[in-house]
């Protein structure tokens, strides 16, 4: 089922709108994550979704039929919620017949139709337990068998994985990623945590402060962000973030003056600072100073200061660990400049246009610029 | 010390703590308890000299051959059945209302929890005055559908009814506020799941509500039950220290009280006492079986 919102605007109370006219399109049989940090209306736009809130304007559809005026129960969605919400006193079976059982299916089929559900979720030998006995993860499967038992238009997922520890956290992922190719279902998932959404989803959409910040796939969203929120928000070590004035002197003659006046802030990914013998697609060439070393088991970091600035780097682990003062490369790739607005104005899928590159000559709005059919928030 | 092991010193250390909890449950309930349990074996017992010159089980036969227990006996099991089911259903009724409305909420669980926090007594006087015969509400407002007046308190036919009634309606406050609490501690999250999954209200209701209150209704119900058998100051108000007319409402605890204050025997007191103990753990017994299978934790 593909889903479309058009300008839905939400509001609690009447005056302080928690969605801000949403326009997206969830393509059929896609998996989708709502990314964000909380209070950025991710649960309030799944519940849009599902039909247990109603938006205050706007209209939302399934396929072309208009669904705003419907409740939960006429949209036939199935979804997962963050405690389970699994029928404490009903056994593993009887949970996952419940909603075949509200459908008035006969007893012999709805039997039929949940066991071929929790083998298909690995909880066949569970049948007769209750939810109190099993584990997070095992609750987990039974409440997606649960949801997809009535054959769902849109499966939805409310932050299911948090409540699950750090190993398992990876094995449901990856599990739900599985359910969710072999059924084929159009799934929302909920998630605050980036390495969650980045890890399984077709495309992302950033929610912040009630507006998409940027709606595209995994590896756009981290290669191209579309303004400082993003970049910061997506990627592990977090994004360096300094003043793009403390850049004006090494990129002068580098990156157009035109540019350079507009750049507030400038975002430079851990791993786009590299020492010169290893560059790839070098930009320019800065100085700096060493602070510390830091190894985390596989990861090693470099504190370095620069003008003034702490910039983190994830490649200099071959460095001698007594170097003080050392020349290291700007890389291209995983460099950002943004505007006041936090707008990206420079990096990313935007055509590198550099001082007395051949390309200069072009015009930069004429140069063709890679969309993927990705909606944009406004 | 979390892993310190009890010594003698320790262990009469902590004997002396408990000593005042434990002088006083001794004397004021275990004691009574053996004492009215020795008491029913009393056949020959002089009271003012306290004492007992035979024992036996002729306290037992008395009771087993008097009509008068036997009709206290009926009259309390009708009570139970006529009191506790259909207070449990107002009230649950009557909670799952005041659990949807916002405003007033408090108001309303306030002044139906009144009836619980009044005096049976005064209670008593106010039903007393809505049923009687020629001024009562009840009365009147049964003349308005056109039911002729009913002599509630003076009929043996309508004084168990008219006890049942007063009885509910001052039960109901406990219940309705045990309920409430039950009601809140229910997830909403599993109302949303019922919803998603195509229960509507009634389903959601029998499904969700029901199952996941159960621990309070039988709590609410083994309360009543036990309450009901015990029911004495309700009569005693409502008919004006007697028990109803023709004794319609003579039940167990009111024939106790007049065979051990108005009679003297002391002995059949205490053995209809251990009767109605035994009544009362037996019910107990079956409703604990019962929820075994029905009640979920």
């Amino acid at each position: 089922m593909q889903v479309t919102f058009k300008d839905v605007t939400l509001s609690y109370d009447g005056k302080r709108d928690i969605l801000k006219h949403l326009n997206f399109v969830i393509q059929e049989g896609s998996l989708v994550c709502l990314l964000g940090p909380s209070g950025g209306g991710k649960s309030t736009t799944l519940n849009l979704i599902s039909g247990l809130l109603a938006p205050t304007g706007g209209h939302i559809f399934f396929d072309d039929a208009d669904v705003t005026k419907k409740d939960a129960l006429g949209r036939k969605v199935g979804m997962v919620f963050q405690n389970y919400a699994l029928y404490p006193h009903l056994t593993v079976l009887k949970n996952i017949e419940f909603p075949l059982k509200m459908a008035k299916m006969s007893k012999a089929d709805r039997t039929k139709r949940a066991k071929e559900l929790a083998a298909l979720v690995h909880v066949e030998d569970q049948l007769d337990k209750k939810p109190g006995e099993l584990s997070g993860g095992q609750q987990q499967r039974v409440a997606i068998a649960r949801a997809l038992a009535k054959e769902p238009s849109i499966l939805l997922l409310d932050e299911p994985l948090s409540n699950l520890d750090a190993r398992l956290r990876i094995e449901m992922r990856e599990e739900i990623r599985r359910i969710q190719r072999e059924t084929g279902v159009t799934t929302v998932f909920v998630t605050h945590d980036q390495d969650e959404a980045m890890h399984i989803s077709d495309q992302i959409m950033v929610l912040h402060d009630g507006h998409i910040q940027q709606f595209s796939t995994p590896k756009k969203l981290y290669a191209s962000p579309d303004n400082l929120f993003v970049a910061q928000f997506i990627g592990e070590p977090v994004i360096n973030s300094i003043p793009a004035t403390a850049l004006n002197h090494d990129l002068a003659g580098i990156v157009p003056d035109s540019i350079l006046t507009q750049a507030q802030t400038a975002g430079i990914r851990p791993e786009a600072l590299t020492l010169p013998q290893r560059a790839l697609d070098p930009l320019v060439t800065l100085h700096g100073k060493v602070l510390e070393f830091d190894q985390f088991g596989r990861e090693s970091t470099a504190n370095i200061d620069y003008n003034g600035y702490q910039l983190i780097s994830t490649e200099m682990s071959q460095l001698a660990h007594d170097t003080k003062e050392l020349d290291f490369t700007l890389e291209k790739k995983g460099f950002f400049l943004f505007d006041a607005d936090g707008k990206r104005i420079f990096g990313g899928d935007t055509p590198m246009v550099l001082v007395g590159d051949q390309s200069a000559q072009k015009d930069p709005a004429a140069a063709p610029t890679e969309s993927g059919g990705d909606t944009h928030a406004e | 010390m979390l892993n310190e092991k009890p010594t003698v010193k320790s262990s009469i250390k902590a004997y002396l703590y408990l000593l005042p909890m434990l002088v006083i449950t001794f004397t004021f309930n275990i004691y009574p308890i053996i004492k009215s349990f020795l008491m029913s074996f009393y056949t020959k017992y002089d009271f003012y000299t306290d004492v007992v010159s035979a024992y036996g089980f002729s306290n037992f036969t008395y009771l087993w051959n008097d009509p008068d227990f036997h009709l206290a006996v009926r009259n309390t099991l009708v009570f139970v059945v006529g009191v506790v089911p259909l207070n449990i259903i107002i009230s649950l009724f009557i909670a799952l209302l005041l659990n949807k409305i916002k405003r007033f909420a408090g108001a309303f669980r306030t002044i139906y929890f009144l009836p619980f926090v009044t005096s049976t007594v005064a209670i008593a006087q106010v039903w007393n005055w809505i049923y009687h015969s020629d001024y009562g509400l009840l009365n009147y407002f049964l003349g308005l559908v056109g039911i002729n007046p009913i002599n509630w308190l003076n009929d043996p036919n309508w004084a168990m009814p008219a006890l049942i009634i007063m009885s509910i309606w001052k039960g109901l406050g406990f219940n309705i506020v045990l309920f409430l609490v039950g009601l809140n501690n229910i997830n909403t999250r599993y109302y949303q799941a019922a919803e998603i999954d195509g229960a509507d209200s009634w389903h959601q209701f029998t499904n969700v509500t029901l199952p996941l209150l159960s621990p309070i209704t039988f709590l609410v119900t083994i309360n009543g039950v036990i309450g009901s058998f015990k029911v004495f100051d309700e009569i005693f108000a409502l008919f004006q220290g007697s028990s109803g007319p023709s004794k319609s409402a003579l039940t167990i605890v009111y024939y106790l009280y007049e065979k051990f204050y108005t009679e003297w025997k002391y002995g059949i007191a205490a053995a209809s006492g251990v009767v109605l103990f035994f009544l009362i753990l037996l019910v107990t017994l079956i409703q604990l079986w019962y929820s075994r299978k029905h009640v979920h934790y």
